[in-house]
């Protein structure tokens, strides 16, 4: 007799199977649980890695940095002819947040154009009515084969819809040091867009399509944020969120973080503020996990700095930010991380491949890999599929197949698929505030109809217990795909649709169905998927976020950068929450057919 | 044995020969002591040229080289050892006769922006001799002059007609360069090309000839010419006709009625170019970079430019008359240098920030101790030759039928001078060209007001770029951008080869301009197309098309990019897969060619551990299934009652116990 027949005998003796069945809604809650702490226990000792540079050729810091003394005034130059494209309110209110344009783009690209081509830039501007033009530069590697790129981006106006004069001119001073340095390999595209969105997405979107001067592949791009005029600057933010859960390699992350450290900067991630800085304990770590999380959930939706524009097409990108106005650090070492990034990225011979594609940061110098957190949205997905088969086994109707009512529930599937997919169109041609208002309102009538109709419309009880198993079964398999790609994104959805587990059959004979009803609502409100996203981003991100804001964030980051949080929302979310919604309607039982001989053989069997 | 020849080759550079055994000299004496300069070459010294040709003057003043001795003398007294068999003296005829077909000039030109391009052109030409089939069976006496032995048996073995090898790199700015030199012709795309006219009775006896070819050439150029296959060779139909046309080229097995020319047509994309491909070219030459203009040829400086391009064209002629045939070989060496660049790290190596009393600021814009906004170049340059090269030239080249020149094509806002270095002379000539006559040492000094004045060269006929488009592993798409800017309309022949894993879908073709009236039927006149067969022949598309005067259209394919087997990916990871450049041929209104950039294919690569992975979940699934249909087939399926009570019946306690209760039965003492 084998092991696995002894264990499955001394299994079937005591009864297990029956057993672990009755236990499936606290088997479903202890595996989320567990989940979470899989998470929790990451930033303790001994959890996370220490990052390192895995390809040997990137070398950062390894040659010196020049762009320094006399490229200051170089770089005073051309930014006080930048400042002369704006004007500020009045003498006293300098700030840059409450300055103006007083050139068109046309005027201000010419001028740029010009000192560009004097040192041998080639220039083209990519024209876009929507959303701008973008005025572009290559500067061929003199000794390169011109096949591969490396892109310098300084939108015009950052992601807080500052200036970015600092940026614009460093940019133009950085294009005008690298062109004397025979070192090149790469071609440097230096790229002048309108904003770090949609006109920068336009415009990478035009590179792979239909731009006449081209550059070749891109293998990675920075982007630089310095808004206003001031030298000095205080600490950089590093920004490498991509889209739809693309990360820039480690790789490329940990020079830009190891380079800025070198030139004396700190350096912060997820807007940690400056006084966290040079903390690292494990609830620092932990914050930045969560904020990680919390970030790549919402790329592309919240702010977007100019790295997310590049997603998809293989191109390692992350935005410096110099963050502060104050601080002894100045203008030209903020310069030197991009030139020594550059000098890096230039050694390289291959792509990036050597470091990970799927990391979360703990600090800047830790990190875990996937394998140690993916088995946290593994098992977030197992509780769905737990309380799936929970529906469907701890009920009086489990023994038989009932065709007829899981019909009915698969249509119901389909139908609330379509409804989703209806919706989730609708909005993406017209967000507007009233449409928002109609969602949500609509959204809080279905679920208030099941409490409304209790006394109306009675189902049949096998029905709605099929309805909310498939329903979590679909949803199962939906997280499980996502959480490949954006386990983030994954992570945070099936945490917070998970109340919708706690939701419970109503009986006509049962004797409080009010309470109940009532149990169940609550439970649906806080696990629908746009009042969740709604309060989560009123909490957390109330800067990017005013009340209904998220709304159209949603439907432009899909329009606008191709970003499919919305759709995620609508096809996995949203339908299962319909379903669920449709499992709590009063029931009426249906009489169990027995089967003597079936039973009988079932529980010889077991 | 000819003496004279040899001085005379000695007189070309390398003198510190310390031929310490025999010199076996005879038909190939040329061969060996080019083979003892190649060992010396990196030992020998400027300054050794001085004596050996003091040598040589000496001796052209007697009629006749009579005695071995006075040479031995001589080279003795100049340091020079040499040891001979008595055998192998020969007669040593006069020095003054001997000239041979050896021209080599070089052409200066400042481009705009500071730019200047160089361009070292180098013709040699054989002896002539009779066309016949196979060059083995003739005892003819045959002989190497000025004519690089290294080729001559190859282009017979190989019955190569025209060899045209290509090694090109940087980048070309044609919008504000203008047309490339010698109309493109002699450049190539990024990386190797190479084509050649072979005479064959068939395509296959064809290849074989050419792969025999790009195997030697290969080892002989130190560069990876090897890995020309059938792969990456296309048979082109309408580019690469040459100027001569393949009428020029008479068969020379004119007996066999299959005997014809095929040209073929190979490029390494991106092959890196440098000095190990550079010193064999100058080998070829008579000079071998020891004298003349070929002293300038330094790979630190040749490859420290912003485009160059070494090429090497080898033509046969024939005088349909005399039934006499002779090789003409060209080799030219060309490159774009920026000359503030160059000047700037001589001085210092480390293009530093410049000091601020250096900084030139426009004075009409806010500047001050700290801020400074700088002026474009300045277009007042003045420099020599020898500050961009790092060495002064002689003209050494006692032999040649024409000294060596050196031309500045400029316009008047430039003064050229020839500097004598020896007595610090200066000389000018209205032409810009100067003969390098004498042993002096020499340089060339370029000064201009404005540098910006330089002469022109002509429209460029059409613009050419082509760029990968498309998002994904699978497939992508290739866009190519034509922009005639000329009053005329310019007709071309658009030569296309893709590697097999890149699968072309020529009905996705698409035509766009921004006019949108030109249309696929409208632009192309023919097409070629030769569809890929996997790891055995390119795609090959060449598309004959009139662009009509001031337009821009762009044409576009799409394709899908194939899985290679495991071992045909690189051993590393790789940055993707080099797609040859495209070349454009103008037919009219005047012979052009220009090439588009190489471009970089990525195709999915498989993570290589995965195969591992495979095979261990594969094996475990196929045990369990192996195990549970095993079971299935051989076992009895029984209640779990059943079961027990075979378990129970089967252990050697109860055998053991029936075995004990029989006995006891037969003994009768049973219950």
């Amino acid at each position: 007799m084998g092991l696995f027949e002894t264990v499955q005998r001394k299994a079937s003796q005591m009864g297990l199977l029956p057993k672990v069945i009755r236990l499936l809604p606290i088997l479903s809650m202890i595996t989320a649980l567990v989940s979470i702490v899989l998470i929790v226990i990451l930033p303790m000792e001994g959890q996370y890695r220490r990052t390192y540079i895995s390809e040997n050729a990137l070398m950062p810091s390894q040659a010196y940095s020049y762009f320094r003394e006399s490229e200051w005034n170089i770089l005073r130059g051309y930014r006080t002819q930048l400042e002369s494209f704006i004007k500020f309110p009045s003498e006293e209110n300098i700030s840059i947040e409450s300055a103006y344009e007083i050139v068109t783009s046309q005027d201000r690209f010419a001028t740029i154009k010009s000192w560009l081509q004097e040192f041998g830039v080639k220039t083209a501007t990519y024209h876009n009515n929507v959303t701008g033009d973008t005025l572009y530069g290559v500067l061929h590697a003199p000794r390169g084969d011109g096949t591969e790129a490396m892109v310098l981006c300084m939108p015009w106006h950052n992601g807080d819809g500052d200036f970015n004069i600092g940026g614009t001119a460093l940019g133009i001073n950085l294009a005008r040091y690298f062109s004397r340095w025979p070192i090149w390999s790469k071609n440097i595209i230096v790229v002048f867009s309108e904003n770090p969105k949609h006109a920068l997405r336009a415009w990478v979107e035009a590179y792979h399509t239909s731009l006449d001067l081209t550059g070749g592949s891109i293998e990675s791009a920075i982007v630089l944020d310095f808004a206003g005029v001031n030298d000095f600057f205080e600490y950089t933010e590093i920004y490498y969120n991509g889209l739809n859960g693309e990360l820039p390699n480690l790789d490329l992350v940990n020079i830009a973080v190891s380079i800025t450290e070198h030139e004396g900067m700190k350096v912060s991630l997820h807007n940690l503020p400056q006084n966290e800085l040079s903390v690292n304990n494990y609830w620092s770590r932990l914050k930045l996990i969560l904020l990680g999380i919390k970030d790549a959930s919402l790329a592309g939706v919240k702010k977007v700095h100019g790295n997310e524009a590049f997603s998809g097409w293989r191109i390692q990108s992350l935005t410096l930010k110099a963050c502060g106005t104050s601080g002894k650090i100045d203008i030209t070492t903020f310069g030197r991380i991009p030139e020594a990034m550059f000098r890096s990225v230039n050694n390289l011979l291959e792509k990036f491949h050597q470091s990970f594609f799927f990391y979360l940061l703990l600090t800047t110098r830790n990190f875990v890999s996937i394998s140690s957190y993916l088995p946290s949205a593994v098992l977030l997905s197992i509780a769905y599929a737990l309380s799936s088969l929970n529906s469907i086994f701890n009920t009086k109707y489990s023994l038989n197949s009932y065709i007829q009512y899981s019909t009915i529930a698969g249509i119901a599937w389909l139908a609330s698929l379509v409804v989703s997919f209806a919706i989730s169109h609708v909005f993406i041609y017209s967000t507007t505030k009233f449409n928002c208002v109609l969602l949500l309102s609509g959204n809080l009538m279905v679920l208030l109809t099941p409490l409304v109709t209790t006394k109306a419309a009675y189902i049949k009880e096998p029905i709605t217990q099929r309805i909310r198993s498939l329903g979590f079964l679909y949803f199962s398999l939906c997280s499980t795909s996502l959480l490949m790609l954006n386990f983030s994104f994954a992570f945070s959805i099936t945490l917070l649709a998970f109340p919708m587990t706690f939701v419970k059959n109503v009986n006509t004979y049962d004797k409080n169905i009010f309470k109940l009803q009532l149990k169940n609502t609550l439970c649906l409100l806080i696990s629908n998927p746009f009042t969740s996203v709604l309060f989560i981003t009123n909490v957390f991100e109330n800067k990017s976020f005013n009340g209904l804001d998220v709304f159209p964030a949603l439907t432009s980051a899909w329009n606008e950068l191709n970003c499919w949080t919305w759709f995620v929302l609508c096809m996995c979310w949203l339908p299962v929450w319909l379903l669920t919604v449709a499992s709590t309607m009063v029931t009426v039982p249906v009489p169990v057919i027995t089967n003597d001989s079936t039973e009988n053989n079932t529980k010889k069997n077991m | 044995m000819k003496f004279s020849k040899l001085l005379l080759l000695l007189s070309t550079g390398v003198s510190k020969i310390h031929a310490s055994g025999s010199l076996d000299v005879d038909v190939d004496a040329y061969s060996y002591v080019t083979s003892l300069m190649a060992e010396d070459a990196t030992t020998a010294d400027v300054a050794s040229d001085a004596i050996c040709t003091t040598a040589i003057d000496e001796y052209t003043k007697s009629d006749s080289i009579e005695d071995d001795s006075t040479i031995e003398q001589i080279m003795t007294r100049e340091g020079l050892k040499m040891n001979f068999d008595a055998d192998d003296r020969g007669q040593i005829i006069t020095l003054d006769s001997v000239r041979y077909p050896y021209d080599e000039n070089m052409v200066v030109r400042p481009l705009p922006s500071n730019h200047l391009l160089t361009s070292f052109v180098f013709d040699m030409t054989s002896e002539s001799f009779g066309p016949r089939r196979n060059p083995q069976e003739s005892d003819q006496y045959t002989h190497y002059t000025v004519f690089p032995k290294a080729m001559k048996p190859l282009l017979e073995r190989t019955s190569t007609r025209q060899l045209q090898l290509r090694f090109t790199r940087g980048f070309w700015d044609a919008e504000s360069w203008g047309p490339l030199p010698y109309d493109g012709v002699k450049s190539g795309g990024s990386g190797v090309e190479l084509w050649a006219t072979i005479e064959a009775t068939s395509k296959d006896e064809a290849y074989h000839k050419w792969k025999s070819l790009a195997n030697y050439l290969s080892g002989h150029f130190c560069a990876s010419i090897n890995f020309i296959d059938s792969a990456k060779t296309s048979f082109p139909v309408y580019s690469f006709k040459g100027d001569t046309g393949d009428s020029a080229i008479p068969l020379f097995d004119r007996e066999n009625k299959d005997s014809n020319l095929y040209i073929l047509h190979a490029a390494l994309a991106n092959e890196p170019i440098c000095t190990e491909n550079l010193t064999p070219l100058i080998k070829l030459l008579p000079t071998r970079g020891k004298s003349g203009i070929s002293t300038y040829l330094d790979g630190h400086k040749v490859f420290d430019s912003v485009w160059h391009s070494l090429s090497i064209d080898i033509d046969t002629k024939c005088d349909l008359k005399s039934e006499l045939c002779h090789y003409e070989m060209e080799a030219m060496v060309d490159m774009v240098i920026h000359v503030p660049n160059v000047l700037e790290r001589f001085e210092n190596p480390i293009p530093k920030p410049v000091g601020g009393d250096k900084l030139r600021c426009d004075l009409t814009k806010p500047y001050d101790a700290y801020e400074c906004f700088p002026l474009p170049e300045d277009t007042a340059i003045s420099f020599s030759l020898s500050q961009l090269f790092n060495k002064t030239i002689t003209g050494c080249n006692k032999f040649i039928e024409r000294p060596s020149t050196i031309c500045v094509e400029t316009t008047t806002e430039w003064d050229i001078s020839l500097k004598i270095v020896d007595d610090d002379s200066l000389m000018g000539d209205e032409s810009n060209c100067f003969e390098l006559e004498d042993t002096k040492r020499y340089d060339v000094i370029l000064d201009s007001h404005n540098s910006k004045s330089v002469v022109s060269t002509g429209d460029v006929p059409v613009f050419v770029s082509r760029a990968l488009t498309g998002y994904g592993q699978d497939h992508g798409g290739l866009r190519t951008v034509l922009n005639n800017p000329n009053d005329t309309p310019v007709t071309i022949t658009f030569f296309e080869s893709f590697p097999w894993f890149m699968r072309i879908f020529l009905s996705s073709l698409t035509v766009e301009s921004s006019n949108g009236d030109i249309t696929v039927n409208k632009l192309m006149e023919s097409m070629y197309y030769s569809p890929a067969v996997d790891r055995k022949r390119p795609t090959h598309l060449e598309f004959t098309m009139e662009i009509p005067a001031h337009t821009t259209f762009s044409f576009s394919y799409q394709f899908d990019k194939t899985l290679l087997q495991f071992a045909e990916y690189p051993p590393d990871a790789n940055h993707g897969f080099e797609i040859e450049s495209a070349v454009v041929t103008v037919l009219s209104p005047k012979p052009y060619q220009l090439r588009t950039s190489t471009l970089l294919l990525l195709l999915s690569t498989p993570d290589f551990s995965m195969p591992y992975n495979v095979i261990i979940i594969s094996s475990t699934i196929l045990g369990l299934i192996f195990g549970v249909v095993f079971n299935l087939l051989v076992k009895r399926v029984v209640t779990l009652e059943e079961a027990d009570k075979v378990l129970v019946e089967r252990s050697i306690k109860y055998r053991l116990l029936m075995l004990k209760q029989r006995v006891l039965s037969k003994l009768g003492l049973s219950h």
